[in-house]
């Protein structure tokens, strides 16, 4: 697995893929999706598939994958070998979506949800492995959101092939198991070598898991709460848990879309009282009064600077 | 997930983003910088900030683009405030009219440090100094020289022909910027790709009107539309339509269109109702000899 292309530029999306086994051409396969890292306030998220031919699915259940999280790190990078290994009839791709990629995701002017983006990945993964001359009858699916929903969407993007939605897809097939690990070692190998394009100098690098409830993880978000910028492109903004903390410690920013209410937000827009628009009103021609050269171009004279 | 943020009014600052002419900091004397003064506006008639150059020798206005949600960042430091200042060139003329016009109420010429003085506004003594005033002066005033000393008086016609050739010139300024001035556009981004030749010049001689007289008072404006021959615009109260309100009258209320009424025709064809039993043998009566019940109810002016 070769994370330099991912390392060069961390603050978008990123896709690694194996060579595709010539067995996987010309029989008939089947193919596990599988995401890691979808909790954490840190990192990216991976998504993983992994491929093989229906003929060779009991060979890969002798690998011993299994769910992921039932392993340890040193077992998991262990079984990733094995799978790289057999690369004679196992295929696998990874799509790194970057925590900057997440944060502006989520957070722009029409919101991008985590699950949207979630079926995205999934949906141009399954379509990578299509382009790439993988004949896919059968495609296993651990579930984002409801199952069956998932599965109906799924169908209809991809005709002519069998689509199995299921929570905790991970331990029931072998094949979303192998995605699952490889998703899941992409991920840990991300984290741990993660580079930071901002300028922090010594970076204490002990964050802990990185998911909101980790105590180790929300000291680094303290450390490292810039009251100005927030934080480093490591951190998905979109998480409550380092909304709240920079609404609570760093400095209140405004955007245009933010949500206000109320009277003082209304005179602050300048909103008109809409009794005002019932009485031939003296503020009407008051609000006229500069030119408006002047106000189209939101140009106003001073009384002190 | 929107958490309120409370909206703490802008603290004051004591660096701008400004955008000035060359001449604002070409110092020719090294001992005297531009400096920022506080002067009457003559539109409003209240303070203004303004920028005397260096020397006191040019007037500058200042205007301040200012929308909602901007901040700058400026080398290693954010500044709150999103403001970005223009200081651009401004005849001084426009500020010594108003005090002109005070004093020529009085009919009198006056030597003009005497007409220029405002106690409120102190530093307005100074516009005396910039290079254009002295020299310009005679296109608001009458002139008279009494050996070395000058005095001046306020003169209506030469005021007006002043601001008309100032709005002569803001058309072509206008025409060469390509600034849309029809009533219809409101944008400053709309472009027009057509050019519309009708009562274009009325539009344009009507936007010109408008900016200069962001520079004099109201009262001089309504005179320079006269001056203009531009009729004045109808203001909104009188293009409003007339407020609805309902007649009232003592007449009881009716449908103004009835259909009802044509149709009782249908009525009189109706088949006469079923009579009871009782009914029948009442009807079947000898009522010769007898009054009508109705005939008990009339008044009484029969009875002898």
């Amino acid at each position: 697995m070769d994370l330099k292309q991912f390392e060069a530029d961390n603050s978008g999306s990123c896709r690694l893929a194996s060579r595709i086994p010539d067995a996987c051409r010309t029989e008939d396969c089947c193919l596990g999706v599988d995401e890691a890292g979808r909790g954490p306030v840190l990192g990216p998220m991976v998504y993983g598939i992994c491929f093989c031919p229906v003929s060779k699915k009991e060979e890969l259940k002798d690998l011993k994958v299994a769910d992921s999280k039932t392993l340890n790190e040193a077992e998991r990078e262990n079984l990733f070998q094995k799978l790289d290994e057999a690369q004679n009839y196992v295929g696998w791709a990874l799509q790194i979506l970057s925590p900057n990629m997440i944060s502006t995701s989520m957070l722009q002017r029409t919101k991008y949800n985590l699950n949207a983006l979630s079926h995205d990945t999934a949906i141009s993964l399954i379509q990578y492995a299509l382009d790439s001359g993988v004949q896919l009858k059968e495609v296993y699916v651990d579930t984002v959101g409801p199952a069956d929903k998932y599965e109906q969407k799924l169908s209809q993007r991809f005709p002519g092939i069998q689509v199995t939605v299921r929570p905790k897809a991970d331990s029931l097939f072998p094949v979303v198991s192998a995605a699952s690990i490889c998703a899941k070692v992409a991920r840990d190998r991300v984290v741990k070598g993660w580079n930071f394009a901002e300028d922090l100098g010594e970076i204490d690098t002990d964050y802990g898991s990185g998911y909101p409830n980790d105590p180790k993880t929300k000291e680094w978000l303290l450390k490292y709460l810039d009251p100005v910028f927030g934080y480093p492109q490591f951190v998905r903004f979109s998480w409550s848990t380092a909304q709240t903390l920079m609404d609570s410690k760093a400095a209140p920013v405004h955007w245009d879309d933010d949500e206000e209410d109320g009277e003082k937000a209304a005179q602050r827009q300048n909103n008109r009282s809409m009794l005002s628009y019932f009485s031939t009103s003296a503020e009407a021609d008051r609000a006229q009064q500069t030119h408006r050269f002047f106000s189209e171009r939101r140009l106003k004279s001073l009384k002190s600077l | 997930m929107a958490a309120k943020k409370k909206r703490t009014p802008n603290t004051h600052n004591d660096s701008w983003v400004v955008i000035a002419a060359d001449s604002v900091v070409e110092t020719q004397k090294q001992d005297c910088d531009a400096d920022f003064v506080k002067l009457r506006n003559p539109a409003t008639d209240e303070a203004s900030l303004y920028m005397l150059g260096a020397g006191d020798a040019q007037l500058y206005e200042v205007k301040a683009f200012e929308e909602d949600f901007h901040s700058w960042f400026v080398g290693q430091t954010v500044q709150r405030d999103g403001k970005l200042l223009f200081i651009t060139q401004m005849d001084p003329l426009y500020l010594i009219l108003p005090y002109m016009i005070k004093c020529g109420q009085e009919e009198k010429f006056q030597p003009v440090n005497q007409v220029v003085k405002d106690d409120e506004f102190p530093e307005s003594s100074r516009l005396l100094s910039c290079t254009r005033s002295l020299t310009s002066l005679h296109h608001i005033a009458e002139e008279k020289e009494v050996g070395s000393l000058k005095f001046h008086r306020y003169s209506p016609e030469r005021t007006m022909n002043w601001l008309q050739k100032k709005v002569e010139r803001t058309i072509v300024a206008l025409k060469k910027k390509n600034i849309c001035v029809g009533e219809g556009v409101k944008s400053t981004t709309y472009i027009r790709v057509k050019s519309e030749s009708d009562n274009q010049e009325e539009d344009y001689l009507r936007y010109a009107h408008g900016l200069i007289s962001e520079y004099i008072s109201g009262e001089l404006s309504k005179a320079l539309l006269k001056h203009l021959r531009l009729p004045e615009l109808k203001s909104a109260k009188e293009t409003e339509p007339p407020s609805k309100k309902r007649k009232l009258s003592d007449k009881p209320v009716e449908a103004g269109e009835d259909y009802t009424k044509f149709n009782s025709g249908d009525f009189a064809r109706k088949p006469p109702k079923k009579m009871t039993a009782a009914q029948k043998t009442l009807a079947k009566v000898d009522k010769s000899g007898m009054k009508p019940m109705s005939s008990f109810f009339s008044p009484k002016t029969k009875a002898e």
